[in-house]
Protein backbone atom coordinates (compact mmCIF):
# COMPACT_ATOMS: atom_id res chain seq x y z
CA UNK A 1 0.00 0.00 0.00
CA UNK A 2 1.58 3.26 -1.30
CA UNK A 3 1.75 5.67 2.00
CA UNK A 4 1.26 9.65 0.78
CA UNK A 5 1.05 12.57 3.41
CA UNK A 6 -0.23 15.61 2.64
CA UNK A 7 0.05 18.87 4.38
CA UNK A 8 -2.43 21.41 4.62
CA UNK A 9 -6.15 20.89 4.45
CA UNK A 10 -7.62 23.77 2.23
CA UNK A 11 -9.42 23.13 -1.25
CA UNK A 12 -6.27 21.30 -2.88
CA UNK A 13 -4.83 18.84 -0.02
CA UNK A 14 -8.43 18.10 1.18
CA UNK A 15 -9.50 17.28 -2.32
CA UNK A 16 -6.09 15.61 -3.00
CA UNK A 17 -6.46 13.85 0.17
CA UNK A 18 -10.06 12.29 -0.75
CA UNK A 19 -9.11 11.88 -4.52
CA UNK A 20 -5.94 9.54 -3.44
CA UNK A 21 -7.99 8.22 -0.47
CA UNK A 22 -10.88 6.81 -3.01
CA UNK A 23 -7.95 5.05 -5.18
CA UNK A 24 -7.25 3.07 -2.36
CA UNK A 25 -4.02 4.67 -1.29
CA UNK A 26 -3.01 5.24 2.83
CA UNK A 27 -3.03 9.28 3.50
CA UNK A 28 -2.21 11.10 6.30
CA UNK A 29 -3.22 14.85 6.65
CA UNK A 30 -2.13 17.05 8.54
CA UNK A 31 -3.76 20.67 9.47
CA UNK A 32 -3.17 23.01 11.55
CA UNK A 33 -6.45 23.50 12.35
CA UNK A 34 -9.22 21.33 13.50
CA UNK A 35 -12.27 21.49 11.45
CA UNK A 36 -14.42 23.04 14.43
CA UNK A 37 -12.12 25.60 14.87
CA UNK A 38 -12.03 26.28 10.98
CA UNK A 39 -15.53 26.36 11.00
CA UNK A 40 -15.70 28.59 13.92
CA UNK A 41 -12.89 30.54 12.53
CA UNK A 42 -12.38 33.88 9.81
CA UNK A 43 -13.20 33.92 5.96
CA UNK A 44 -10.78 32.90 4.07
CA UNK A 45 -11.51 33.16 0.58
CA UNK A 46 -14.59 34.44 -1.66
CA UNK A 47 -13.86 30.66 -3.59
CA UNK A 48 -16.41 31.74 -6.40
CA UNK A 49 -16.10 28.11 -8.64
CA UNK A 50 -16.45 27.68 -11.88
CA UNK A 51 -17.61 24.36 -13.64
CA UNK A 52 -14.68 22.78 -14.51
CA UNK A 53 -13.96 22.99 -10.86
CA UNK A 54 -17.01 22.19 -9.40
CA UNK A 55 -17.36 19.41 -11.86
CA UNK A 56 -13.80 17.83 -10.10
CA UNK A 57 -15.51 17.78 -7.10
CA UNK A 58 -18.70 15.76 -8.59
CA UNK A 59 -16.13 13.68 -9.98
CA UNK A 60 -15.37 12.51 -6.50
CA UNK A 61 -18.45 12.49 -4.95
CA UNK A 62 -17.68 15.35 -2.68
CA UNK A 63 -20.22 18.29 -4.55
CA UNK A 64 -21.95 18.24 -0.66
CA UNK A 65 -23.55 21.66 -1.04
CA UNK A 66 -24.40 21.37 -4.18
CA UNK A 67 -28.23 21.48 -3.68
CA UNK A 68 -28.06 24.83 -0.98
CA UNK A 69 -25.32 27.04 -2.65
CA UNK A 70 -26.80 29.67 -4.76
CA UNK A 71 -26.48 29.22 -8.73
CA UNK A 72 -24.23 31.88 -9.97
CA UNK A 73 -25.69 31.80 -13.61
CA UNK A 74 -24.55 35.17 -14.75
CA UNK A 75 -21.21 37.25 -14.79
CA UNK A 76 -21.33 41.38 -15.30
CA UNK A 77 -19.18 44.25 -15.52
CA UNK A 78 -19.65 47.56 -14.79
CA UNK A 79 -17.09 50.38 -15.32
CA UNK A 80 -17.46 53.80 -13.07
CA UNK A 81 -16.71 57.17 -14.76
CA UNK A 82 -16.05 60.22 -12.62
CA UNK A 83 -19.65 61.58 -12.55
CA UNK A 84 -20.81 58.43 -10.83
CA UNK A 85 -22.58 57.12 -14.62
CA UNK A 86 -21.98 53.73 -15.77
CA UNK A 87 -20.60 54.07 -19.43
CA UNK A 88 -19.93 50.21 -19.46
CA UNK A 89 -22.60 47.59 -17.89
CA UNK A 90 -23.40 44.39 -19.05
CA UNK A 91 -23.88 40.37 -17.68
CA UNK A 92 -22.36 37.87 -19.57
CA UNK A 93 -24.01 34.21 -19.06
CA UNK A 94 -22.16 31.12 -17.93
CA UNK A 95 -23.04 27.44 -20.01
CA UNK A 96 -22.99 26.29 -16.59
CA UNK A 97 -23.61 27.87 -12.99
CA UNK A 98 -20.80 28.87 -10.63
CA UNK A 99 -20.84 28.16 -6.70
CA UNK A 100 -19.17 29.67 -3.93
CA UNK A 101 -19.16 27.98 -0.88
CA UNK A 102 -17.30 29.15 2.40
CA UNK A 103 -14.06 27.37 2.53
CA UNK A 104 -15.28 27.24 6.23
CA UNK A 105 -17.79 25.40 5.65
CA UNK A 106 -16.41 22.94 2.94
CA UNK A 107 -12.89 22.30 4.27
CA UNK A 108 -14.69 21.58 7.87
CA UNK A 109 -17.51 19.38 6.34
CA UNK A 110 -14.63 17.78 3.85
CA UNK A 111 -12.04 16.94 6.74
CA UNK A 112 -14.43 15.49 8.48
CA UNK A 113 -15.80 13.09 5.47
CA UNK A 114 -11.67 12.66 5.12
CA UNK A 115 -11.29 11.05 8.67
CA UNK A 116 -14.84 9.18 8.27
CA UNK A 117 -13.69 7.05 5.62
CA UNK A 118 -10.94 6.13 7.51
CA UNK A 119 -7.95 8.54 6.71
CA UNK A 120 -5.73 9.70 9.31
CA UNK A 121 -6.05 13.45 10.42
CA UNK A 122 -3.14 14.66 12.23
CA UNK A 123 -3.93 18.09 14.06
CA UNK A 124 -0.37 19.98 13.81
CA UNK A 125 1.33 23.00 12.16
CA UNK A 126 4.27 21.33 10.50
CA UNK A 127 7.79 22.20 10.37
CA UNK A 128 10.37 21.62 7.89
CA UNK A 129 11.98 19.27 10.66
CA UNK A 130 8.82 17.35 10.89
CA UNK A 131 9.16 16.79 6.63
CA UNK A 132 12.90 15.97 7.17
CA UNK A 133 11.63 12.95 9.15
CA UNK A 134 8.68 12.27 7.46
CA UNK A 135 9.67 12.23 3.90
CA UNK A 136 11.94 8.97 4.81
CA UNK A 137 8.76 7.27 6.00
CA UNK A 138 5.92 8.18 3.06
CA UNK A 139 6.39 7.52 -0.64
CA UNK A 140 5.34 10.97 -1.42
CA UNK A 141 5.04 14.17 0.48
CA UNK A 142 2.98 17.13 -1.31
CA UNK A 143 2.94 20.44 0.14
CA UNK A 144 -0.68 22.33 0.25
CA UNK A 145 -0.37 24.71 2.72
CA UNK A 146 -1.30 27.75 0.85
CA UNK A 147 0.52 30.88 1.53
CA UNK A 148 1.96 29.49 4.74
CA UNK A 149 5.52 29.48 6.00
CA UNK A 150 6.32 25.93 4.02
CA UNK A 151 6.63 28.38 1.14
CA UNK A 152 9.93 28.95 1.75
CA UNK A 153 11.14 25.55 0.90
CA UNK A 154 10.15 26.24 -2.46
CA UNK A 155 12.34 28.91 -4.92
CA UNK A 156 10.93 31.83 -6.65
CA UNK A 157 10.81 31.35 -10.17
CA UNK A 158 11.38 34.73 -11.36
CA UNK A 159 10.85 33.99 -14.87
CA UNK A 160 7.69 33.64 -14.36
CA UNK A 161 6.61 36.21 -11.37
CA UNK A 162 6.32 39.69 -12.96
CA UNK A 163 5.22 41.66 -9.71
CA UNK A 164 7.41 41.36 -6.68
CA UNK A 165 5.26 43.52 -4.65
CA UNK A 166 1.23 43.14 -4.02
CA UNK A 167 -1.04 44.42 -6.83
CA UNK A 168 -4.17 45.07 -4.41
CA UNK A 169 -5.03 45.47 -0.63
CA UNK A 170 -7.96 43.10 0.25
CA UNK A 171 -11.04 43.72 2.09
CA UNK A 172 -13.46 41.17 2.55
CA UNK A 173 -17.29 41.09 3.76
CA UNK A 174 -19.57 38.44 3.82
CA UNK A 175 -23.30 40.12 4.39
CA UNK A 176 -26.71 39.15 4.62
CA UNK A 177 -29.60 41.46 3.13
CA UNK A 178 -27.58 42.43 -0.02
CA UNK A 179 -30.72 43.51 -2.73
CA UNK A 180 -30.60 41.99 -6.06
CA UNK A 181 -29.77 44.30 -9.20
CA UNK A 182 -32.92 45.46 -10.05
CA UNK A 183 -32.37 44.67 -13.97
CA UNK A 184 -31.77 41.11 -12.72
CA UNK A 185 -34.18 40.54 -10.45
CA UNK A 186 -34.29 36.58 -10.69
CA UNK A 187 -30.37 36.54 -11.64
CA UNK A 188 -27.21 35.21 -9.36
CA UNK A 189 -24.38 36.99 -10.81
CA UNK A 190 -21.14 37.82 -9.81
CA UNK A 191 -20.29 41.39 -10.62
CA UNK A 192 -17.03 43.17 -11.59
CA UNK A 193 -17.46 47.05 -10.77
CA UNK A 194 -14.10 48.60 -12.26
CA UNK A 195 -13.43 51.85 -10.92
CA UNK A 196 -10.25 52.77 -13.65
CA UNK A 197 -7.68 53.68 -11.57
CA UNK A 198 -8.46 53.06 -8.27
CA UNK A 199 -9.43 49.34 -7.99
CA UNK A 200 -12.61 46.85 -8.09
CA UNK A 201 -15.75 45.91 -6.08
CA UNK A 202 -16.46 41.93 -7.10
CA UNK A 203 -19.86 41.10 -5.61
CA UNK A 204 -20.61 36.95 -5.11
CA UNK A 205 -23.67 35.03 -4.49
CA UNK A 206 -22.13 32.47 -2.24
CA UNK A 207 -23.07 29.99 0.85
CA UNK A 208 -21.94 30.68 4.36
CA UNK A 209 -22.48 28.81 7.74
CA UNK A 210 -25.62 30.91 8.37
CA UNK A 211 -26.81 29.68 4.72
CA UNK A 212 -26.86 31.91 1.53
CA UNK A 213 -25.54 35.35 1.88
CA UNK A 214 -23.70 37.58 -0.50
CA UNK A 215 -19.87 39.12 -0.72
CA UNK A 216 -18.53 42.26 -1.13
CA UNK A 217 -14.92 42.04 -1.78
CA UNK A 218 -12.68 45.42 -2.64
CA UNK A 219 -9.61 45.06 -3.93
CA UNK A 220 -7.77 48.73 -3.94
CA UNK A 221 -4.41 49.65 -5.84
CA UNK A 222 -1.96 50.29 -3.82
CA UNK A 223 -1.81 53.12 -2.17
CA UNK A 224 -5.01 54.07 -3.67
CA UNK A 225 -8.64 55.44 -2.40
CA UNK A 226 -9.32 52.09 -2.20
CA UNK A 227 -6.34 51.13 0.47
CA UNK A 228 -7.50 51.80 3.42
CA UNK A 229 -7.82 48.62 5.48
CA UNK A 230 -4.63 48.21 6.88
CA UNK A 231 -5.05 48.36 10.38
CA UNK A 232 -8.79 48.02 10.83
CA UNK A 233 -9.41 44.84 12.96
CA UNK A 234 -12.89 45.89 13.80
CA UNK A 235 -15.55 43.66 11.38
CA UNK A 236 -17.88 46.06 11.86
CA UNK A 237 -15.24 48.60 10.73
CA UNK A 238 -14.37 46.90 7.24
CA UNK A 239 -17.79 47.02 6.60
CA UNK A 240 -18.73 50.55 6.83
CA UNK A 241 -15.59 51.11 5.43
CA UNK A 242 -16.71 48.59 2.36
CA UNK A 243 -20.04 50.22 2.26
CA UNK A 244 -18.70 54.40 2.60
CA UNK A 245 -16.64 53.27 -0.91
CA UNK A 246 -19.45 51.70 -2.57
CA UNK A 247 -21.12 54.84 -1.61
CA UNK A 248 -18.41 57.15 -3.18
CA UNK A 249 -18.26 55.37 -6.46
CA UNK A 250 -20.40 53.12 -7.30
CA UNK A 251 -23.84 54.57 -6.38
CA UNK A 252 -25.32 51.56 -8.06
CA UNK A 253 -24.25 48.89 -5.95
CA UNK A 254 -24.76 50.98 -2.50
CA UNK A 255 -28.39 51.19 -3.74
CA UNK A 256 -29.18 47.54 -3.00
CA UNK A 257 -26.38 47.55 -0.23
CA UNK A 258 -27.32 49.74 2.17
CA UNK A 259 -29.17 47.12 4.49
CA UNK A 260 -26.55 44.80 4.69
CA UNK A 261 -25.88 42.72 8.14
CA UNK A 262 -22.21 40.93 8.58
CA UNK A 263 -22.81 37.03 8.84
CA UNK A 264 -21.16 36.44 12.03
CA UNK A 265 -18.09 37.79 14.26
CA UNK A 266 -15.81 35.87 11.18
CA UNK A 267 -17.26 37.54 8.33
CA UNK A 268 -14.43 39.53 7.31
CA UNK A 269 -10.84 39.69 5.85
CA UNK A 270 -8.70 42.60 4.89
CA UNK A 271 -4.33 41.80 3.72
CA UNK A 272 -2.33 41.84 0.63
CA UNK A 273 -0.28 39.57 -1.24
CA UNK A 274 2.10 39.66 -4.32
CA UNK A 275 1.24 37.03 -6.98
CA UNK A 276 4.10 34.56 -7.44
CA UNK A 277 5.16 31.22 -9.16
CA UNK A 278 7.66 29.14 -7.59
CA UNK A 279 9.90 25.94 -8.08
CA UNK A 280 7.41 22.70 -7.50
CA UNK A 281 10.06 20.51 -6.13
CA UNK A 282 11.47 21.28 -2.60
CA UNK A 283 14.37 19.88 -1.12
CA UNK A 284 14.82 19.48 2.82
CA UNK A 285 17.97 19.34 4.62
CA UNK A 286 18.28 15.43 4.67
CA UNK A 287 17.83 15.49 0.80
CA UNK A 288 14.40 14.70 1.01
CA UNK A 289 12.19 15.69 -1.94
CA UNK A 290 8.38 17.61 -1.76
CA UNK A 291 6.40 18.29 -4.08
CA UNK A 292 4.15 22.09 -3.81
CA UNK A 293 0.61 21.64 -4.66
CA UNK A 294 -1.58 24.96 -5.92
CA UNK A 295 -1.45 28.24 -3.90
CA UNK A 296 1.88 26.89 -2.61
CA UNK A 297 3.56 26.70 -6.24
CA UNK A 298 1.32 29.04 -8.05
CA UNK A 299 -0.33 32.11 -6.07
CA UNK A 300 -2.16 34.78 -8.70
CA UNK A 301 -3.82 37.31 -7.10
CA UNK A 302 -7.66 37.32 -6.49
CA UNK A 303 -9.04 39.50 -9.24
CA UNK A 304 -9.89 37.13 -11.67
CA UNK A 305 -11.19 34.38 -9.03
CA UNK A 306 -9.18 31.81 -10.15
CA UNK A 307 -7.37 30.49 -6.84
CA UNK A 308 -9.57 27.59 -5.71
CA UNK A 309 -10.52 27.03 -9.42
CA UNK A 310 -6.74 26.57 -10.07
CA UNK A 311 -5.97 24.90 -6.42
CA UNK A 312 -9.68 21.86 -7.51
CA UNK A 313 -7.61 21.82 -11.40
CA UNK A 314 -4.38 21.18 -9.82
CA UNK A 315 -5.63 18.57 -7.15
CA UNK A 316 -7.38 16.77 -9.88
CA UNK A 317 -4.02 16.67 -12.27
CA UNK A 318 -1.27 15.37 -9.37
CA UNK A 319 -4.12 12.81 -8.72
CA UNK A 320 -4.23 11.56 -12.26
CA UNK A 321 -0.14 11.87 -12.20
CA UNK A 322 0.00 9.56 -9.32
CA UNK A 323 -2.39 7.04 -10.30
CA UNK A 324 -0.98 6.81 -13.48
CA UNK A 325 2.81 6.91 -12.26
CA UNK A 326 1.69 3.08 -10.50
CA UNK A 327 4.10 1.55 -8.10
CA UNK A 328 7.17 3.95 -9.60
CA UNK A 329 9.57 5.83 -7.52
CA UNK A 330 8.13 9.62 -7.08
CA UNK A 331 11.50 11.10 -7.98
CA UNK A 332 12.42 14.83 -8.64
CA UNK A 333 11.76 13.81 -12.75
CA UNK A 334 8.44 12.90 -11.69
CA UNK A 335 7.58 15.52 -9.88
CA UNK A 336 8.71 18.01 -11.82
CA UNK A 337 6.76 16.45 -14.87
CA UNK A 338 3.36 16.17 -12.97
CA UNK A 339 4.03 20.48 -12.50
CA UNK A 340 4.46 20.99 -15.93
CA UNK A 341 1.06 19.17 -17.01
CA UNK A 342 -0.68 21.03 -14.30
CA UNK A 343 0.99 24.34 -15.60
CA UNK A 344 0.18 23.60 -19.12
CA UNK A 345 -3.44 24.78 -18.24
CA UNK A 346 -2.29 27.27 -15.16
CA UNK A 347 0.19 29.39 -17.20
CA UNK A 348 -3.26 30.69 -19.07
CA UNK A 349 -4.28 31.57 -15.93
CA UNK A 350 -1.55 33.40 -14.57
CA UNK A 351 -1.37 35.60 -17.58
CA UNK A 352 -4.56 36.15 -18.30
CA UNK A 353 -4.60 37.59 -14.37
CA UNK A 354 -1.26 39.41 -14.35
CA UNK A 355 -2.35 41.20 -17.39
CA UNK A 356 -6.18 42.67 -15.59
CA UNK A 357 -3.66 43.85 -12.37
CA UNK A 358 -1.99 46.45 -15.23
CA UNK A 359 -3.73 49.47 -16.18
CA UNK A 360 -5.73 48.35 -19.42
CA UNK A 361 -4.88 48.72 -22.85
CA UNK A 362 -6.84 50.28 -25.02
CA UNK A 363 -7.73 47.28 -27.61
CA UNK A 364 -9.11 45.60 -24.02
CA UNK A 365 -11.31 48.50 -23.24
CA UNK A 366 -12.34 48.23 -26.61
CA UNK A 367 -13.53 44.58 -25.72
CA UNK A 368 -15.27 45.37 -22.50
CA UNK A 369 -17.13 48.20 -24.21
CA UNK A 370 -18.06 46.14 -27.26
CA UNK A 371 -19.51 43.10 -24.74
CA UNK A 372 -22.27 45.90 -23.79
CA UNK A 373 -23.63 45.50 -27.67
CA UNK A 374 -22.80 42.27 -28.36
CA UNK A 375 -23.83 39.76 -25.87
CA UNK A 376 -21.74 36.70 -27.50
CA UNK A 377 -18.74 38.90 -26.87
CA UNK A 378 -19.94 39.15 -22.74
CA UNK A 379 -21.55 35.80 -22.57
CA UNK A 380 -17.70 34.65 -24.34
CA UNK A 381 -15.62 36.96 -21.54
CA UNK A 382 -17.98 35.59 -18.44
CA UNK A 383 -16.69 31.55 -19.84
CA UNK A 384 -13.23 32.63 -19.63
CA UNK A 385 -13.54 32.23 -16.07
CA UNK A 386 -14.02 29.12 -16.66
CA UNK A 387 -11.52 28.30 -19.07
CA UNK A 388 -9.24 31.23 -19.13
CA UNK A 389 -6.95 29.14 -21.67
CA UNK A 390 -9.77 30.61 -24.55
CA UNK A 391 -8.58 34.48 -23.67
CA UNK A 392 -5.49 33.57 -25.96
CA UNK A 393 -7.71 33.82 -28.66
CA UNK A 394 -8.79 37.25 -28.42
CA UNK A 395 -7.51 38.93 -25.41
CA UNK A 396 -4.01 39.52 -25.39
CA UNK A 397 -2.69 40.94 -28.89
CA UNK A 398 -4.71 43.70 -30.39
CA UNK A 399 -5.11 42.37 -34.00
CA UNK A 400 -6.79 38.86 -32.44
CA UNK A 401 -9.23 41.18 -30.61
CA UNK A 402 -9.92 43.08 -33.39
CA UNK A 403 -10.48 40.37 -35.41
CA UNK A 404 -12.44 38.74 -33.07
CA UNK A 405 -14.76 41.54 -32.76
CA UNK A 406 -15.35 41.74 -36.42
CA UNK A 407 -16.46 38.34 -36.50
CA UNK A 408 -19.05 38.72 -33.37
CA UNK A 409 -20.13 42.55 -34.70
CA UNK A 410 -21.03 40.65 -38.34
CA UNK A 411 -22.41 37.48 -36.84
CA UNK A 412 -25.39 39.62 -34.49
CA UNK A 413 -25.97 41.82 -37.51
CA UNK B 1 1.33 40.01 15.66
CA UNK B 2 -2.41 39.40 16.63
CA UNK B 3 -4.31 36.79 14.93
CA UNK B 4 -6.71 38.61 13.52
CA UNK B 5 -4.17 40.93 11.69
CA UNK B 6 -3.82 40.57 8.09
CA UNK B 7 -4.50 36.31 7.64
CA UNK B 8 -4.03 37.59 3.86
CA UNK B 9 -0.31 38.30 3.69
CA UNK B 10 2.97 37.97 1.35
CA UNK B 11 5.48 35.72 3.14
CA UNK B 12 7.37 38.45 5.37
CA UNK B 13 3.90 38.65 7.35
CA UNK B 14 2.85 35.02 7.05
CA UNK B 15 3.08 34.46 10.73
CA UNK B 16 0.05 35.97 10.96
CA UNK B 17 -2.09 33.10 9.00
CA UNK B 18 -4.60 30.80 10.76
CA UNK B 19 -2.18 29.12 13.41
CA UNK B 20 -3.04 27.37 16.44
CA UNK B 21 -1.64 29.56 19.53
CA UNK B 22 -1.58 32.01 21.96
CA UNK B 23 -4.57 33.57 22.70
CA UNK B 24 -7.43 31.19 21.01
CA UNK B 25 -6.42 28.13 23.51
CA UNK B 26 -9.92 28.48 25.03
CA UNK B 27 -12.17 28.49 21.62
CA UNK B 28 -10.44 25.11 20.88
CA UNK B 29 -12.58 22.36 21.26
CA UNK B 30 -10.77 19.82 24.02
CA UNK B 31 -12.19 16.51 23.36
CA UNK B 32 -11.20 15.22 27.08
CA UNK B 33 -13.55 11.73 26.82
CA UNK B 34 -11.87 9.98 24.28
CA UNK B 35 -12.97 6.43 23.79
CA UNK B 36 -10.71 4.23 21.84
CA UNK B 37 -8.73 7.56 21.20
CA UNK B 38 -10.31 8.88 18.04
CA UNK B 39 -13.01 11.48 17.76
CA UNK B 40 -15.20 11.96 14.63
CA UNK B 41 -12.19 13.22 12.70
CA UNK B 42 -9.64 11.77 14.29
CA UNK B 43 -7.19 12.42 17.28
CA UNK B 44 -6.71 15.75 18.69
CA UNK B 45 -3.09 15.74 20.08
CA UNK B 46 -2.53 18.65 21.97
CA UNK B 47 1.07 19.01 23.58
CA UNK B 48 -0.72 18.49 26.42
CA UNK B 49 -2.73 15.61 26.29
CA UNK B 50 -1.95 12.48 27.60
CA UNK B 51 -1.16 9.03 25.96
CA UNK B 52 -0.03 5.49 27.93
CA UNK B 53 0.45 2.50 26.21
CA UNK B 54 -2.19 -0.41 25.85
CA UNK B 55 -0.28 -3.15 28.16
CA UNK B 56 0.10 -6.17 25.83
CA UNK B 57 2.76 -9.08 25.38
CA UNK B 58 5.86 -8.12 25.18
CA UNK B 59 6.35 -8.89 21.46
CA UNK B 60 2.86 -7.18 20.08
CA UNK B 61 5.05 -4.78 18.46
CA UNK B 62 6.88 -7.88 16.12
CA UNK B 63 3.02 -8.17 14.78
CA UNK B 64 3.46 -5.15 12.95
CA UNK B 65 4.57 -5.84 9.20
CA UNK B 66 5.56 -4.13 5.78
CA UNK B 67 7.00 -1.24 5.01
CA UNK B 68 5.73 1.54 7.01
CA UNK B 69 6.33 -0.23 9.99
CA UNK B 70 9.81 -1.20 9.21
CA UNK B 71 10.37 2.35 8.53
CA UNK B 72 9.12 3.65 11.84
CA UNK B 73 10.06 0.59 14.02
CA UNK B 74 12.48 1.71 16.44
CA UNK B 75 11.20 5.60 16.86
CA UNK B 76 7.62 3.28 17.45
CA UNK B 77 9.09 1.16 19.49
CA UNK B 78 10.51 3.95 21.65
CA UNK B 79 7.43 5.94 22.31
CA UNK B 80 5.62 2.46 23.33
CA UNK B 81 8.56 1.89 26.01
CA UNK B 82 8.44 5.81 26.90
CA UNK B 83 4.68 5.07 27.44
CA UNK B 84 4.69 2.12 30.22
CA UNK B 85 3.58 5.08 32.21
CA UNK B 86 1.62 8.05 31.34
CA UNK B 87 2.82 10.92 29.28
CA UNK B 88 2.17 14.03 27.85
CA UNK B 89 2.87 14.08 23.58
CA UNK B 90 5.43 17.42 25.31
CA UNK B 91 7.60 15.24 26.74
CA UNK B 92 7.41 12.75 24.38
CA UNK B 93 8.89 14.86 21.30
CA UNK B 94 11.32 16.05 24.41
CA UNK B 95 12.82 13.02 25.63
CA UNK B 96 12.84 11.39 22.13
CA UNK B 97 14.23 14.64 20.59
CA UNK B 98 11.93 14.09 18.04
CA UNK B 99 9.66 16.71 16.26
CA UNK B 100 6.45 17.22 18.06
CA UNK B 101 4.64 16.70 14.09
CA UNK B 102 6.36 13.40 14.01
CA UNK B 103 5.42 12.46 17.37
CA UNK B 104 2.16 13.18 16.38
CA UNK B 105 1.99 11.37 13.31
CA UNK B 106 3.10 8.32 15.13
CA UNK B 107 0.91 8.15 18.29
CA UNK B 108 -2.35 8.60 15.75
CA UNK B 109 -0.55 5.84 14.07
CA UNK B 110 0.15 3.90 17.21
CA UNK B 111 -4.05 4.85 18.47
CA UNK B 112 -4.81 3.40 15.49
CA UNK B 113 -3.31 -0.01 15.80
CA UNK B 114 -4.59 -0.10 19.71
CA UNK B 115 -1.25 0.15 21.05
CA UNK B 116 -1.61 3.07 22.87
CA UNK B 117 -4.50 5.22 24.64
CA UNK B 118 -5.27 8.89 24.39
CA UNK B 119 -6.55 9.97 27.86
CA UNK B 120 -6.95 13.79 26.32
CA UNK B 121 -5.68 16.50 28.76
CA UNK B 122 -8.15 15.82 31.78
CA UNK B 123 -10.05 19.44 31.57
CA UNK B 124 -13.12 20.65 30.27
CA UNK B 125 -12.99 23.54 27.33
CA UNK B 126 -11.85 27.02 29.13
CA UNK B 127 -11.05 25.44 32.43
CA UNK B 128 -7.41 24.19 32.95
CA UNK B 129 -6.90 22.00 34.92
CA UNK B 130 -4.19 22.99 37.03
CA UNK B 131 -2.99 20.08 38.59
CA UNK B 132 -2.64 18.15 35.24
CA UNK B 133 -1.16 21.22 33.51
CA UNK B 134 1.66 21.09 36.71
CA UNK B 135 2.59 17.27 36.17
CA UNK B 136 2.86 18.16 32.20
CA UNK B 137 5.57 20.82 33.35
CA UNK B 138 6.89 18.80 35.92
CA UNK B 139 7.72 15.82 33.38
CA UNK B 140 9.52 18.57 31.38
CA UNK B 141 11.31 19.64 34.06
CA UNK B 142 12.76 16.40 34.93
CA UNK B 143 14.14 15.85 31.28
C1 LIG C 1 -9.55 37.64 -0.57
C2 LIG C 1 -9.46 36.43 -1.45
C3 LIG C 1 -10.47 36.16 -2.36
C4 LIG C 1 -10.40 35.05 -3.19
N1 LIG C 1 -11.41 34.81 -4.07
C5 LIG C 1 -11.37 33.71 -4.87
C6 LIG C 1 -12.45 33.40 -5.75
O1 LIG C 1 -13.47 34.09 -5.82
N2 LIG C 1 -12.33 32.30 -6.54
C7 LIG C 1 -11.25 31.50 -6.48
O2 LIG C 1 -11.21 30.51 -7.21
N3 LIG C 1 -10.23 31.75 -5.64
C8 LIG C 1 -10.26 32.84 -4.84
N4 LIG C 1 -9.24 33.09 -3.98
C9 LIG C 1 -8.06 32.21 -3.96
C10 LIG C 1 -8.31 30.91 -3.23
O3 LIG C 1 -8.91 31.13 -1.98
C11 LIG C 1 -6.99 30.20 -3.02
O4 LIG C 1 -6.22 30.25 -4.18
C12 LIG C 1 -7.22 28.73 -2.65
O5 LIG C 1 -7.87 28.65 -1.42
C13 LIG C 1 -5.90 27.99 -2.60
O6 LIG C 1 -6.10 26.69 -2.15
P1 LIG C 1 -4.93 25.88 -1.47
O7 LIG C 1 -5.50 24.58 -1.09
O8 LIG C 1 -3.74 25.91 -2.36
O9 LIG C 1 -4.49 26.73 -0.21
P2 LIG C 1 -5.34 27.21 1.06
O10 LIG C 1 -6.78 27.30 0.73
O11 LIG C 1 -4.65 28.42 1.55
O12 LIG C 1 -5.16 26.02 2.10
C14 LIG C 1 -3.95 25.78 2.77
C15 LIG C 1 -4.24 25.18 4.12
O13 LIG C 1 -3.02 24.77 4.74
C16 LIG C 1 -3.00 25.20 6.07
N5 LIG C 1 -1.59 25.34 6.49
C17 LIG C 1 -0.74 26.36 6.23
N6 LIG C 1 0.46 26.13 6.77
C18 LIG C 1 0.37 24.93 7.39
C19 LIG C 1 1.30 24.15 8.14
N7 LIG C 1 2.56 24.55 8.34
N8 LIG C 1 0.89 22.97 8.64
C20 LIG C 1 -0.39 22.54 8.45
N9 LIG C 1 -1.30 23.24 7.74
C21 LIG C 1 -0.93 24.42 7.22
C22 LIG C 1 -3.78 26.48 6.07
O14 LIG C 1 -4.28 26.80 7.34
C23 LIG C 1 -4.89 26.15 5.09
O15 LIG C 1 -5.95 25.52 5.73
C24 LIG C 1 -9.29 34.20 -3.12
C25 LIG C 1 -8.27 34.46 -2.20
C26 LIG C 1 -8.35 35.55 -1.37
C27 LIG C 1 -7.26 35.81 -0.40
Amino acid sequence: MRKILIVGAGQAGLQLALGVQSKGYEVTLMSNRTPAEIRNGRVMSTQCMFHTALQHERDLGINSWEDQAPRIEGLGVSVTAPDGSRPIDWVGHLDAYAQSVDQRVKMAGWMETFAARGGRLVIHGVAVSDLDYLSRTYDLVLVAAGKGELVSMFGRDDSRSPYDSPQRALAVSYVHGLAPRPEHPDLHAVRLNLVPGAGELITIPALTTSGPCDILFWEGLPGGPMDVFDGVKEPAEILRTTLDLIRRYLPWEYDRARDVELTDAGSTLTGRFAPVVRNPVGELPSGGLVLGVADVVVANDPITGQGSNSAAKCAASYLDSITEHGDKLFDREWMQSTFDRYWDDAQHVTKWTNALLGPPPEHVLGLIGAAGQIPAVANRFANGFDDPADFEQYFFEPARTAAYLAKAASAQS
Amino acid sequence: MPRHASPVSDGVAAAALPTRGAGRRSARVRPYALTGGRTQFGHVLLVETFVAAIDGPEDRLEILSGDWAERVMPEMRAIVELCRRMRSVAEISALLRMPLGVVRVLLSDLADQGRIRVYGTGHAPGAPDHALLERVLSGLRRL
